[in-house]
């Protein structure tokens, strides 16, 4: 055995850095970005202007805290179509209760994301205990929840304009600027959690916990890794997170619309796998979530400064999603014949 | 009085629903010696084995370890009592790294609980000595992906964990599985270099020619309980154990 050992063989040391760049999941994401940033600042230079960078990101930020924890969830192997009635659900829940004078807005706040909790807690108990498919699951999550937002409001919004002197939505979305750019507190949020997740991933115990969840999960299960609780603390994750995505946004644009993120679980899911998480788990990169994140945002805000219909949107988003999983399937061959 | 032997299983039954799977199974393990347990499909030793690894919970009957009897109800229990299990699909995981899947469950971290912060260093530090030792240390570090492992390599690494650990019983199942002749000898060796430090195995494998070479002890199984449990090498030739494992040996 010892001598069939798999020796790497010998490359001169800077082809094996491009080896290694290139090998990364992140390295693909990494490249498109780039060239979009600078075709699109090319052919219409106020792509890149501190105004636009500006709105952009502000936009970004609310679909990427979901797409953080949907990438901790796909690790071990789950998703949750769910988040987009979460996301339109929990600002509905908190401005109901502090409008109808009810309780105060923080307080309302914690409500609303204890009661999104539940939610995923429900998901992951019937993913774990009843081995009914997340697709599933969560599918008939999103009407029971988005059917909930509808029926507790008549389909009507709420409305958030007291909100403004209030320390919390402050908090949530004030703003500042730094030189010409005007930075909102979602973006540290955003920041600040995605740091965090990364650092969870793959530096924690939990972290191994959750790859080794979605890599292989009766090894892990032998192991002794408690799978199903691992499984069932990242669905509550996945609703607390889109429950808190949901109240940023409905605070900026000053509505709590029951119909608000519909559709942004697919999105969400684009975004992950975009940057290189693997749809069937085992392996996930938040440094490729939020290369995703930025490349579909990016891409709609680019293709109408440089005169594209808007409407074509989705031709570009379907290309690149069909794309990149072409170039992380040649990778993950690379990767499981060992060159 | 003599020590009392490693692992005792007195009148194990186990029913999955109306199935009577385990039948009255009594079965002693002692310590330092390989034992093979044989038996056709659908025979019981993937319920027996996976009752011995906590994984599934038994119907009645009491399981000892060094004589005091012990409750079952989770792997984690069963790796408590120093018993490791290397199922053969299911040891390792792919995508992660030799020395994370060696500390797998029972990860070195600095820090409180489940938040702690991974200790990649000493990990990966043991992990290349324990390579090393197990004699596959050849120019791959403790970082590779076990997925990038030929078969052997994987099973030698799971060989090297359940020492480590200082398992006093490990139960392999189906080592020898798809890996060609070389690598096959090569686990056979680990599994006697396992025993020479004092650990006792369980050793299943459909092919007799591997169980023989390696083996103290041969404990066969049919319809769901123990039909002989001292067969040897010495004694008795591969044609004998096949029929018992057939019943063929009950016809003449």
């Amino acid at each position: 055995m010892t001598e069939q050992g798999t020796t790497p063989t010998e490359h001169p040391p800077a082809l094996g850095i491009v080896r290694f760049l290139i090998a990364k999941p992140e390295f693909g994401p990494l490249v498109l970005l780039v060239l979009m940033i600078v075709v699109f600042t090319s052919i219409n230079p106020a792509f890149a202007s501190l105004n636009n960078i500006g709105n952009a990101l502000t936009f970004t930020v609310e679909l990427g805290l979901i797409a953080l924890s949907m990438t901790l969830l796909m690790t071990a192997g789950e998703f949750d179509l769910s988040v987009g009635s979460v996301f339109g659900f929990s600002p509905v829940i908190m401005w109901t209760f502090f409008n109808a004078g009810f309780l105060p807005l923080p307080a309302a706040f914690i409500v609303a994301l204890l009661i999104a909790v539940c939610i995923g807690l429900v998901s992951g108990l019937f993913v774990t205990r009843l081995g009914i498919p997340s697709f599933l699951v969560t599918l008939g999550m999103l009407l029971v929840v988005r059917g909930s937002a509808l029926w507790l409001t008549d389909g009507f919004p709420q409305r958030t304009w007291d909100a403004h002197d209030q320390w919390l939505s402050q908090v949530l979305v004030g703003d500042f600027y730094i030189g010409g750019l005007r930075i909102y507190m979602s973006l540290i949020w955003f920041i600040l959690l995605a740091s965090l997740s990364h650092y969870f991933l793959t530096r924690t115990r939990f972290g191994n916990w959750i790859q080794a969840t979605g890599g292989n999960p009766s090894a892990a299960r032998n192991r002794g890794v408690p799978t199903q609780r691992v499984k069932v603390t990242l669905f509550m994750m996945s609703a607390a997170m889109a429950a808190f995505a949901g109240i940023i946004s409905s605070i900026r644009v000053s509505a709590a619309n029951p119909n608000s993120g519909a559709g942004y679980e697919l999105e969400v899911i684009a975004m992950v796998v975009i940057g290189g998480t693997v749809l069937t788990g085992g392996r996930g990169t938040i440094a490729g979530t939020v290369l995703g994140v930025l490349i579909l945002r990016l891409m709609r805000n680019g293709i109408v400064l440089i005169g594209v219909p808007g409407l074509a949107y989705n031709i570009f988003i379907g290309a690149i999603i069909l794309g990149m999983m072409a170039l992380h399937a040649g990778l993950e061959r690379r990767h499981n014949t060992g060159t | 009085m003599t020590e009392a032997p490693l692992v005792e299983m007195h009148h194990i039954e186990k029913y999955y629903g109306r199935v009577h799977a385990l039948r009255d199974v009594n079965l002693t393990i002692r310590k330092g010696e390989i034992v093979g347990l044989l038996g056709d499909n659908g025979a019981g030793k993937s319920t027996l084995i996976k009752v011995l690894s906590g994984a599934v919970p038994y119907t009645s009957g009491e399981i000892r370890i060094k004589g005091k009897p012990i409750v079952m109800t989770s792997t984690n229990d069963a790796i408590d009592a120093g018993i490791e299990t290397i199922y053969q699909d299911s040891a390792l995981v792919p995508m992660l790294s030799i020395a994370r899947n060696l500390f797998l469950g029972r990860e070195l971290t600095t820090g409180p609980g489940f938040m702690g912060r991974l200790d990649q260093d000493r990990m990966n530090a043991v992990a290349a000595d324990l390579l090393r030792r197990v004699g596959i240390s050849k120019n791959i570090p403790p970082t590779t992906p076990i997925g990038s492992l030929s078969g052997g390599e994987r099973q030698a690494v799971a060989i090297a964990r359940a020492m480590y650990f200082d398992s006093d019983l490990i139960i392999l199942d189906e080592p020898t599985n798809n890996l060609g002749v070389a690598e096959t000898q090569g686990v056979l060796r680990f599994v006697r270099e396992a025993r020479d430090t004092g650990h006792s195995c369980i050793f299943i494998a459909h092919n007799i020619h591997h169980v023989f070479q390696v083996v103290d002890r041969m404990v066969v199984m049919r319809r769901g309980t123990v039909v002989a449990d001292d067969l040897r090498p010495a004694t008795s030739s591969i044609q004998d154990v096949e029929d018992v494992i057939t019943g063929e040996h009950l016809a003449l």
